[in-house]
């Protein structure tokens, strides 16, 4: 009680705290939402001077565009990433946790593409995936498959060529926040286990991969949403492309407002977005009760 | 004697078939190193230079791709913006840790909720306020939001509430201020989290291309993600400048990535099992 009435009686000192930190959220962040939940009620460009509300038009015309359907397809696929990279991730936490020499070295090696994440390595990939002569294709030809495919040059597959790079840059990711989960398991439980004579893989699926279920749960809310939002990537190789094939959800948004500077049906898309993670954390609140074994 | 030498038979292939697995992730960074030290007939065909080429190199760097500019443009937006976004959000973080006043959880909610915000629905309002304040196309635009952080807000509350309540309290009743705990007794516990955060925000602004994209429009106040893309777009044959270029906009993060390994990985996994 004592220690409340100290925070307290400097209470006005302490809003000085938080006052300068508070005007900037409040300038670019509060503000800036409220006005962009107007504008979606808009048919703002900003080339246009003359605008007027035009009510839930930006709405109906979003359900009615085939490209934003295209988008929602795009942003799934794109999603795959998220699960593949963790499972990926698990499986290499696993072993990075079990005894192994250069322990630091190794793990900085899988890690290393997350810290460098963004344009340069986007890069890198477009040349790796080149399909004329890149290597990667070079290489399939040499373990004889005649004509591989054209990766992002082809409509096709350049989604999922996206979803390889993706996967790449968050495997290191996922795996630090695995390893930090797994050796939070006591040891004891899991030499029990062993000396009733289960396997090591039925030790894993049955223990490990239960005990770590928070972390999976957690690693799976905050990877489809951080997915949802990026588009770096994307941008710096295809930049959308090829015909449309990449646009996703995020850069559907960035192209409609920057591109055809049509910034009212851009909010519009944006707070559908808002939306879809919207539903994402609150499954999270809900879900981290029910489905999560401690 | 029997145990070691059995721990020894498990660990010695694992940590090679791991190094080989290591090895794979990061062959795109060799084979960017090796490419940009290539003539342009050995591009694709070899997995090594024949000689060490250093032209692509100094192309990049002193041909009409000037990166220099580049790089004191992305110093100099990362750099302020880092240390105001450290210093406003550890400012913030002692407000709602250790004051108390009407209205503080409420606040908090809304800052809570601002993180769900995706940078998509902020990104058009921010472009036409800038306009109207005349900071589009200044680096103004990307260092002053920069310097609010509220993921920094969270890790650093976060630390600064497992610091022991009695500390703080008994510096008090001996007669010290908030600016003075602040100061004097909090920021220097707190230093390991304020290291972390510190190299993630700068690795953020270092890498970030979306913001730059949205708000700047002239090449003299390109940061390097702008300035690797305009090289790119107009030598797409120039694979070799491409892949040095790519170097110089990587190896930073590389070195500040061995630099502050313990404090990324601690940073990063204790800020996601705490969740």
């Amino acid at each position: 009680m004592k220690r409340r009435s100290w925070m307290e009686r400097q209470g006005w000192i302490g809003m000085t705290f938080i006052l300068p930190n508070m005007i900037g959220i409040l300038l670019f962040f509060v503000i800036p939402a409220i006005y962009s939940f107007v504008l979606m009620f808009t048919n703002y460009q900003f080339s246009n001077p003359n605008w007027q509300f035009t009510g839930l038009d930006n709405l109906k015309q979003l359900f009615h565009d085939d490209n934003f359907y295209a988008s929602i397809k795009y942003t799934m696929i794109f999603l795959i990433s998220v699960p593949v990279s963790m499972v990926l991730a698990f499986i290499v936490a696993l072993f990075l946790n079990r005894s192994v020499y250069l322990k630091g070295l190794i793990r900085g090696m899988f890690f290393l593409p997350y810290i460098s994440s963004g344009v340069a390595v986007a890069f890198v990939w477009m040349l790796l995936f080149q399909p004329s002569q890149g290597p990667i294709n070079e290489m399939l030809r040499w373990i004889g498959i005649a004509s591989p495919p054209g990766w992002f040059a082809d409509t096709d597959t350049a989604m999922y060529a996206i979803d390889i790079v993706q996967i790449w840059l968050m495997l290191g990711y996922n795996m630090i926040i695995y390893l930090a989960a797994l050796q939070e398991i006591s040891t004891e439980q899991l030499e029990a286990a062993r000396i009733d004579g289960a396997s090591t893989f039925k030790i894993t699926w049955k223990i490990v991969w239960p005990l770590v279920s928070p972390t999976t749960f957690l690693l799976m809310i905050t990877g489809l949403i951080m997915t949802m939002k990026s588009f770096s990537i994307i941008q710096a190789i295809t930049a959308g492309g090829p015909s449309g094939s990449t646009t996703v959800l995020s850069l559907f948004v960035y192209k409609t407002a920057f591109g055809y500077y049509e910034m009212g049906y851009a909010s519009a898309i944006s707070w559908f977005l808002f939306a879809v993670i919207l539903v994402i954390t609150v499954i999270q609140w809900v879900g981290q009760k029910r489905w999560v074994h401690y | 004697m029997n145990e070691k030498a059995g721990n020894m038979k498990v660990k010695l292939p694992v940590t090679i078939i791991m190094f080989v697995l290591g090895l794979f992730m990061i062959v795109p960074f060799l084979w960017m190193v090796s490419t940009s030290f290539q003539t342009p007939t050995e591009v694709f065909k070899n997995w090594l230079p024949s000689s060490l080429n250093w032209s692509n190199h100094i192309r990049v760097w002193t041909g009409s791709y000037d990166f220099v500019p580049y790089y004191l443009n992305s110093l100099k937006i990362s750099i302020i913006g880092t240390v105001g976004a450290v210093f406003l959000s550890a400012l913030a973080a002692y407000g709602f840790s250790r004051t108390s006043f009407k209205g503080r959880d409420g606040l908090f909610v809304v800052y809570l909720s601002m993180m769900m915000i995706p940078p998509q629905v902020l990104f058009v309002p921010k472009f036409i306020m800038f306009n109207w304040v005349g900071i589009y196309n200044t680096h103004w635009a990307l260092i002053l939001p920069a310097m609010f952080s509220i993921f920094g807000v969270f890790m650093l509350r976060q630390f600064f509430m497992s610091i022991p309540k009695e500390i703080t309290e008994s510096a008090f009743l001996d007669g010290a201020g908030h600016y003075k705990i602040f100061f004097r007794l909090v920021l220097p516990l707190a230093k390991p989290a304020i290291a972390t955060f510190a190299i993630l925000d700068f690795s953020w602004q270092w890498n970030d291309y979306e913001n730059a994209l949205v708000f700047l429009q002239s090449p003299k106040l390109y940061t390097i993600p702008l300035g690797l893309q305009n090289f790119i777009l107009e030598n797409n044959v120039d694979y070799n400048g491409m892949m040095a270029a790519s170097s110089a906009a990587i190896i930073p993060m590389i070195i500040i990535f061995f630099v502050g390994q313990k404090y990324i990985i601690q940073g990063i996994s204790s800020s996601a099992v705490k969740g």
